[in-house]
């Protein structure tokens, strides 16, 4: 399995930061964190699917809405990392899927300890980021450009 | 003595002339205005809008589809918007941005 936050690691290197989390489990239909929880782990999909979901109100209901569904390799939860450290978004698995936790603590530790491993992770993590904001202004700009040419019809 | 009564007149008379006068001139404008020549009847012009000069044409209502129906249009809508953002993503022009979609949540 390649993850995305590690590429460009040694085999080594990955199995160092891959001992630092926890493999877990999620059962079908489970939630693996909520919008505004405390972002203390981030989680690289090993198997299966994660729903990442943010809730809308509909006919005076409030649903979860799709975000983004992340696959085998992908990486859920940065804002582990990045400050002010809450979820704000909501995940589960629409699908038994299997995960690894990485908490911050042991990532922040052990970046200090190898400068050199932490540059490449953070850097695959401005990409994750960077990916998502990319894709979130396109979507953003087609939806406003509906909205005008509604306006001007 | 005539002449001296004919002027006590005149000035009683005088006197009570200059205060009728005053007394007019004094006197508080009327509760009601004088009547003004009509203008001409303007057209009230329609309420401000803010950050809007033109009304939004309303959305015509949908059939009413039950809520499965619709959560299950929004997931599509989304999955072929974030498809058209990878595109755009990946190879960045105008036409992709602006490309429409085939989504059943907007058509």
């Amino acid at each position: 399995m390649v993850h995305e936050l590690l590429n460009g690691l040694s085999p080594a290197e990955v199995d160092l930061v891959l001992a630092l989390g926890t493999r877990m489990t999620v059962p079908t239909g489970a939630s693996l964190f909520r919008l505004g929880d405390p972002a203390d782990r981030l989680f690289l999909t090993e198997r299966g699917r994660i729903r990442l979901t943010l809730p809308m109100q509909v006919r005076g209901h409030e649903e979860e809405i799709l975000i983004e569904e992340k696959t085998p390799g992908q990486t859920v939860g940065w804002s582990a990392l990045i400050p002010p450290y809450r979820f704000t978004l909501s995940a589960s698995a629409p699908i038994e899927t299997e995960v690894i936790a990485l908490p911050r603590e042991a990532l922040q530790r052990y970046f200090e300890t190898v400068p050199a491993v932490g540059y490449k992770v953070t850097s695959n993590l401005a990409l994750v980021v960077g990916h998502r904001l990319q894709l979130l202004q396109a979507m953003w700009l087609r939806e406003m450009q509906r909205s005008v040419e509604l306006r001007s019809a | 003595m005539d002449m001296l009564l004919m002027g006590l007149c005149m000035s009683v008379f005088g006197i009570a002339v200059s205060a009728i006068a005053f007394s007019a001139a004094a006197r508080p404008t009327s509760s009601a205005p004088p009547a003004q020549p009509e203008l001409p009847a303007v057209k009230p012009e329609a309420p401000a809008r803010f950050f809007a000069d033109r009304a939004v044409p309303a959305i015509p209502p949908q059939p009413h589809v039950p809520v499965e129906v619709l959560l299950q249009q929004i997931e599509t809508h989304i999955r072929l918007e974030q498809a058209a953002a990878e595109s755009f993503v990946a190879f960045p022009t105008q036409a992709l941005l602006h490309s429409k979609t085939a989504s059943p949540f907007m058509n």
